[in-house]
């Protein structure tokens, strides 16, 4: 009896164990698997227990795509990564180059990032001239003159931790390439020997190309370096502000080359885009910003009186025209959709009313109010029959509640009549009786 | 009192007859979309060309590209919900609003456009060109 109690119980331990190996086997496998196979390193082993800088733990070496790709601490330290001792890995013999100047390090990097046939067989599509363009930018200029306070590869990229840039926890990954500039250019303190502003984060933060990264998760939205550049990174300047802008707002730009505009601009020396939008702090524009009104861009530089003064206003005007057209026949459509009316027709054609608002807002750069009162009149005529449609919707549902409740009252006369009529025909059989 | 009641009655009657012949003559056909419709029909489009059909109450487009094959996608760009429309010129998807592109499968390959449009299944079932969307999505 305790023989066979004994043997239950192993085979339901056995079976336990059979069951947790199951389970935890292909966790285990998965995170051999996930984890980075990177080779043991004796620098790694020692400066693991070291403090920050020259602490490297052996997670974050684990992590950087130089060591995943089979490169080691020797690679850019020199000495010997695979000798034990401390003597020997940091021998001058074996070559030990020890910490680089930072002065050196753009240099450094480009030994193998700027060889194409080396790189090429790690990814034969990365660029190989980010030196070049490196020197072309203010922080390599800046630190050709000894100025080492500038980036360098390493403030931007991180060290001994390098992601690549498609990795989201990169510090050059699109989504913290603006947080990873501020860390110099919003430190008013760091920044005070440039003479220039440090509020250009805290501007990106709340412009609409921020929005569109963070918030609506669009990696294509601009960050720091789509207009700045990032290995030869410089304000645009004046003259390449429209280009820049246009790689994405391309019509905008067509438009503001045959506008007024223009010429104006650059005889006034005002870089084109900007001037309305400011750089950074780039909002969302609404109607307000054309106009004549008191948050109207054009007032900062038309008067009353003025030819300029006069297209900004009827630009405005045919615009909130439209936008009042539509919406008072989205109200119309929305007020018979609740009330269980087919009205999916004029929503697809109100689509198309929107559509032209979008594009007369795209129009106002021309700045011809002609042009734009073209695309609000198309907008317009759709908001009329959409409105139109809507009202339809609406009289149709009057009709029918009409219907059903004449249906009801006559009913419920027909059933009065029924009630009276059998009264008398029961009256007149009690009396006929009687 | 019989006048009335009859009157009543036939009243009644034409009320319960009203909807039941407006149901059986129906108003021109609405198509509600749902999850499949017919975009075209066979021979309606030529080759390298498109044409925005009403899946719903919203847009989508039909393709037929230059080798005659069929693509489907929503019409709505990703980028502010204007309209697209089918180049003939590239052979690609075209939003006239901020000059975005997607190519033939839907994919935002140049401009604004942060993401895909919808792409549809497309078959041939006898005269017509049925667009449905696709399953799981």
């Amino acid at each position: 009896m305790a023989g066979a109690l004994k043997m239950k119980l192993t085979r339901q331990l056995l079976s336990l164990t059979v069951a947790a190996g199951c389970l935890l086997l292909p966790a285990t496998l998965w995170s051999a698997e996930a984890r980075p196979q990177v080779a043991k390193s004796s620098c790694v082993e020692c400066h693991s227990a070291f403090p920050p800088p020259t602490g490297v733990s052996e997670a974050q070496w684990a992590a950087d795509i130089h060591a995943q790709k089979g490169l080691s601490c020797a690679s850019c330290h020199g000495g010997d990564a695979k000798d034990p001792s401390p003597e020997g890995a940091m021998s001058k013999k074996a070559g030990f180059r020890g910490k680089p100047k930072r002065t050196e390090i753009p240099a450094l990097c480009a030994k193998c990032h700027a060889d194409g046939a080396y790189m090429r067989q790690y990814n034969p599509s990365l660029r190989t001239d980010q030196l070049a363009q490196y020197r072309t930018s203010v922080h390599g200029k800046r630190l050709a003159q000894g100025d080492t306070k500038v980036a360098v590869c390493i403030d931007c990229h991180s060290v001994h931790g390098i992601r690549s840039a498609k990795d989201t926890r990169s510090t050059v990954n699109p989504l913290n390439v603006a947080s990873t500039c501020s860390r110099c250019h919003s430190d008013a303190n760091y920044m005070k020997d440039y003479k220039i502003k440090t509020d250009q984060f805290a501007g990106y933060s709340a412009s609409v190309h921020h929005e569109a990264m963070v918030v609506r998760g669009d990696l294509s939205a601009p960050t720091c370096t789509t207009c700045h550049g990032n290995h030869g990174a410089a304000p645009p300047g004046v003259a390449s502000v429209e280009n820049v802008c246009s790689t994405c707002h391309v019509f905008q730009a067509q438009l503001f080359d045959t506008s007024p505009h223009k010429a104006a601009f650059a005889a006034m020396g005002a870089a084109s885009c900007i001037t309305c939008h400011s750089n950074h702090r780039i909002v969302h524009p609404t109607d307000k910003f054309v106009g004549t009104g008191n948050e109207a861009i054009c007032t900062n530089c038309h008067a009353a009186g003025d030819p300029g003064f006069a297209a900004a206003g009827r630009i405005h005007d045919d615009l909130v025209k439209l936008d009042e057209a539509l919406k008072r026949s989205a109200e119309v459509l929305d007020k018979a959709e609740r009330s269980g009316m087919e009205v999916s027709q004029a929503r697809l054609e109100e689509a198309q009313g929107r559509d032209s608002l979008t594009k007369a807002r795209v129009t106002l750069h021309s700045f011809q109010p002609d042009k734009v009162e073209q695309d609000t009149q198309a907008g317009m005529k759709i908001a009329a029959k959409t409105y139109q449609a809507g009202l339809q919707a609406l009289a149709e549902r009057d009709y029918r509640r009409k219907g059903l409740g004449l249906t009801l009252i006559t009913i419920l006369v027909v059933l009065a009549g029924l009630r009276l009529y059998i009264r008398q025909t029961e009256s007149k059989n009690q009396s006929g009786g009687s | 009192m019989q006048v009335l009641l009859g009157g009543g009655l036939l009243a009644s009657a034409v009320s319960f007859l009203y909807p039941v012949w407006r149901y059986l003559v129906p108003p021109v056909a609405t198509d509600l979309g749902g999850d499949s419709v017919v975009a075209a029909k066979v021979g309606e489009l030529k080759a390298n060309s498109g044409k925005i059909f009403r899946f719903g109450s919203r847009p989508g487009l039909l393709v037929r590209t230059a080798d005659g094959e069929y693509r489907a996608m929503s019409a709505i760009c990703t980028h502010l919900n204007c309209t697209v429309q089918y180049r003939s010129d590239v052979r690609e998807v075209w939003c006239a609003c901020h000059n975005g592109f997607y190519d033939l499968n839907g994919r935002n390959i140049a401009g604004p456009p942060p993401r895909p449009l919808e792409s549809y299944a497309v078959h041939v079932n006898g005269d017509d060109v049925v667009v449905s969307r696709r399953r799981g999505t």
